[in-house]
Order: structure tokens, then sequence, then C-alpha cells
């Protein structure tokens, strides 16, 4: 265990991102193209205080084989963060339980059929008192404290902590190589076989979830993945810790990436406390 | 959250680990308590209730009750001096540290007036009018650090903080709003959304007349001239320069107060503010703008 942590951190050191300049002083996408290789660098609402920008590969749809079209920063407050797995572990929790209805039932000793009359005399018989055969104690008798059916399971997790569950997830799928970016989700054909045969190339695992930034995907894509129940497709505004650790590999469109950063780095930088103040849990 | 090497220590930890998914998920070890009852060695028998009576039954008695004893809330004898305290006038307070901080942070905007409708706005004060709060009490905390340019509408102020924003170039105003203009500036979009036409601001109580027709005070119903005389007067006092606000480029800003039956800036009481189309209806009828500007 000790070796492999000091590999890995040998291999941080030495993969460290080198200083950059920020070159535009314009807001928008700067592209920096040296030698066909295209280096996207953004200028961000928040820009990282102390740690670098994560550069990611930009890849290619368009064939079964891998091309690198350019490298993408990455922010690391959203996509390099503490990877929180407790916190990853209440989003699962809070996502399986708050659309969970139980309806497991047990009938109570007045709900179960009979038992109105007293069994036996109180005194005389040298039996023990009764007063119904419905009773707990009877076989056959009522249920106490049973399941009552119905049991809404409802509950918010609180707003940070959903917050931090999605950046805690998306930097840990970045630091186990389960995320990638992709230009957009233009495939050259509607066959299934050729996004299985990419997916299998790539060695992107058997199931894939693709996010875009609108809820309209392009034609070939929407064919090709009907046919796959494990390769979906999910627009930005639905992306959720759940489905991420469903699927082994998690790919993003540029927009939709840059769009994530940018709704989270607002919410972990606004004022959300009238927002949260409804879904207090300890309010009277 | 957390240091930048836990971070990156724990990320190429990640590297080496396997794909973290919903099988091999768990919460922190020791963070979940069930609320269970134990048996037998583990907490069974009385279930720390003890034996027998008022304890066992966990029958609480009434608060303050003392199982037959004078209680201690009874044998205090009253304070007369403090009949009617629940009925009075209550202001919360903001320190001039307070102030100088969200001016610091550009959660207010200093080119425009600032009243209590702004200063809530930021989220650093908050007031409840049903608990007899009638505004903000502007204090001397962190008056040595306080730099700000400001025109300020308050509630209760005392004569150092007056010093200490006049010192700076600023405007004071103290400035008294019934309750129900209170909700209104807490809540703006609340009433607004609504759909009911501006009310007027009430005048003040008999009790509260005084300090508000004072120019010590920079009370909103006192005479300007007074006002600016009480302004040099407290220079004097204190020894410092007054500043010249008539020849300040944002004059017309410091300028800026609310009519005494004015409850926001810039709106006039009669007027229906519609945020869903966004505009404003103003009555014509003319018993109605004989009612509002009354």
């Amino acid at each position: 265990m000790a070796s492999v942590l000091i590999t890995a951190i040998k291999r941080l050191t030495i993969t460290a991102a080198p200083t950059r300049v920020y070159s535009s002083v314009t807001n928008s996408v700067a592209t920096v193209s040296n030698s066909s290789l295209d280096v996207t660098k953004k200028e961000w609402m928040f820009p990282p205080a102390y740690t670098k920008p994560r550069e990611v590969w930009i890849e290619n749809m368009d064939s079964v084989e891998e091309k690198k079209l350019g490298l993408f920063e990455l922010h690391p407050t959203v996509f390099a963060s503490v990877p929180r797995i407790d916190l990853i572990h209440r989003n699962v929790t809070w996502q399986r339980k708050y659309r969970w209805i139980s309806w497991a039932h047990t009938k109570t000793r007045a709900e179960v059929r009979g038992g109105g009359k007293k069994p036996w005399p109180q005194k005389g018989l040298g039996r023990a008192r009764h007063g119904s055969i419905r009773s707990p104690l009877f076989r056959g008798g009522g249920v106490i404290h049973g399941p009552r059916s119905g049991t809404t399971h409802f509950y918010m997790l609180p707003f940070h902590q959903r917050i931090y569950g999605l950046t805690s997830t998306l930097s840990a799928k970045l630091a186990q190589d389960d995320l990638h970016l992709i230009k957009n989700l233009e495939l050259p054909s509607d066959e299934p076989e050729f996004l299985k045969d990419l997916i299998e190339n790539r060695n992107w695992g058997p199931s894939v979830l693709f996010v875009d930034d609108t809820d309209i995907a392009p034609r070939n894509i929407t064919v090709a993945t009907d046919a796959l129940p494990h390769v979906n497709i999910m627009p930005v505004y639905g992306l959720n810790v759940y489905s991420m650790l469903k699927h082994d590999t998690l790919v993003l469109t540029l927009a939709a990436a840059e769009r994530i950063e940018e709704r989270i780095l607002l919410l972990l930088h606004a004022i959300t406390k009238d927002k949260e103040a409804p879904f207090k849990l300890d309010q009277v | 959250m957390g240091s930048r090497q836990i971070t990156e220590k724990s990320l190429s930890m990640l590297r080496s680990l396997p794909r973290i998914s919903l099988s091999n998920l768990r919460d922190n070890p020791g963070s979940k308590k069930t609320s269970k009852r134990g048996r037998a060695q583990h907490g069974g028998d009385k279930h720390g209730a003890g034996n027998k009576g008022s304890g066992q039954r966990q029958n609480y008695m009434r608060l303050g009750y003392e199982t037959g004893n004078n209680p201690f809330y009874l044998r205090v004898p009253q304070e007369h001096y403090y009949r009617g305290h629940h009925l009075r006038r209550q202001y919360p307070p903001l320190s001039l540290l307070q102030l100088q901080h969200i001016i610091d942070k550009d959660r207010v905007d200093i080119n425009k007036p600032i009243d209590i409708a702004s200063i809530v706005k930021t989220g650093t004060y908050n007031f409840y009018p049903d608990q007899k709060h009638f505004g903000i009490n502007l204090t001397d905390e962190g008056i040595d650090i306080f730099k700000a340019k400001i025109n300020i509408e308050v509630q209760w102020a005392s004569e150092q903080v007056i010093a200490a924003i006049e010192r700076n170039g600023g405007v004071i105003t103290t400035a008294y709003y019934d309750p129900h203009s209170l909700y209104l500036l807490k809540n703006p979009k609340k009433f607004f959304e609504s759909g009911q036409a501006i009310p007027r601001r009430m005048i003040p109580p008999p009790d509260a007349i005084e300090y508000y027709t004072n120019p010590e005070n920079r009370g909103y119903l006192a005479d300007p001239d007074k006002v600016s005389e009480e302004r040099l007067k407290l220079a004097q006092k204190y020894g410092y320069q007054l500043p010249n606000i008539e020849s300040d480029p944002e004059y017309s800003m410091f300028c800026e107060r609310k009519d005494p039956r004015q409850i926001f800036f810039g709106l006039e009481p009669g007027w229906v503010v519609n945020l869903k189309d966004k505009f404003i209806l103003k009555p014509k009828d003319e018993e109605l703008l004989q009612y509002y500007s009354a």
C-alpha cells in the first residue's frame, strides 16, 4: 500500500501542470494553436485561487480509433476538489430514498378480523387472563409497531452537500480516468455496432453516460443508443451523482463541461440562504 | 474544502484504487447512530430511567417547579421599572464594523442611498417587526476604522456614530417606520407579488416624535437648516473639519431623502408594482391622489 502511494505521489509531481500565462484580457475562450494542437484556455468568472486548471484531452467521435483533437482546461474547484466519499454516499442514499415509498403493511390487533369477545372468563379457570384472541401475544394476532403502507422516506439533503456531492463525483471520475471530453455528440453512423466498437476500443467500460448541454441530441446517437440499454444520454440539468456512478464512464461535451463549471461555480459563490430556508429540516 | 495537498494526495490515491461505483460506497465509519433500545447488557434493565417514581415514568415537571419549594422565579420581588418592557420599541443593533464589512465586501452599493431594505438584502442583518423590532440601531463598535462615505438612513443612532459618519463626508438620517412598512422593506418582493398598492408610511407615535424631530438626532422630521447647524456644532464638539458636501461630485446623491410618507426609494405611495410584466401602475383618480398625498 505504501509503495503504491509513493509511486502515485511521484507520478503526481512529474505530471504537475506547467505554469501558464493568461494571454487574453477578454472574457471569451481563447484558443492557442501551435503545431496543429489546440489548447483551449479559459477565463472563468471565479478563477482558481491556489491550484492550476486541469488539462484534459478533447477526443473525437467520428472514428472508432481515438484521436486527440486538443487540450481543454477544467476548473479545479469543480473537477479537482476533495473527493468526499461520504458526501457521494449521502447523495446516493438521498437519491434512493427521496422517491421511495414503502408499501410494506401489517395489521394491528384492531384491524385483524375477529377478537371482539373475551376468550375465557377473567378468573376461575387457572389460565392466563386475556381479553382478545387477536392480541399480539396470540398466534394470528396483530403486530405491534409493524410497517404501515405509504410510508414516505422523502427528505432534502442540505444544499451544499448536494453541490459538494457533484464536485466530489466529478473529481473522482476525472482522477480515475473515467471522465472524457468530446466536441459534440455527432456520430458518422446510426449503427449501434459502431458505438459499441468505439466504447470497446477506447476501454470506456460497458456502460457510458453522455452529457450534453441541450436536451435535443443528434439523430445518429439517439438511434444508436436506443439499442444499447447501458449507454445513455442526459442533459446537463439532469446530471446527478447516482447516474454518474451507475455508469462506468462519463463523457461530457465541451458545452456541457462549461455549463457544469459555470453553474457549480456560481452556486458555490452565491448567497443561497433564503433559497435554502424552506428546506431546513429543524424548522418547527 | 481542505488543503491543496490533501486534495492532490487523495486524488492521486484514487487513481490506483478501484473505480468508485454504487456497489463500493460507504459512509464514514461511526457517522450513523442507531436509536434503538438496547437489550440486556446493551443498556437493558431500566434503560437509564432509574427505578420507580417520577424519573421512571418520565414525568417531567413544569418549568420552574421545585417540588413544593417557593420557586426561584417567585422568590425574587418584582422589579417595576421593567413593567411594560415587552411593549417597548426595540432596535436590533448593527455596528459600524459590520457596516464597513459589508461595504468592503461590495454587498451594498454606496453610490446610492442606503436604507434598511438594502441592508437586509445583504443577508447580514435580520429583524422581526412582529417582535417589536423597529429597525436598525447603528452602534459605535468599530468606530475608529469606519472609513466609508455614505448616505445612510437608520432608525436609531448615537452621537458618536453620527459624528463618525459625518466626519467621512457622509450623511445620516434617523427615520421612523411603522411595523407594516417594515414588513414591506424586509421583503419587498413578497409585497409586490401580492399586487397591492404601496401604502403610506405612518407618522411616529407620540413618544417617538420628539426623537425624530430633533436635529441633534438627524431626525427625518427635523428642520434641514437646523440639521446643518447641528452638523457644524458636532464637528466643533468632536474637533474635526466638516467636509464640504456641496462641492462633492455626488452632492445630488447625498441630498436624497425619502418623503416622510414614502417607504421605498423611487416609489411613491399608491403605486402598484407589477414584477411579472415589469411596469408600474399609478393612481389617476382625484380622490386617490388626495388620499395618498395627505
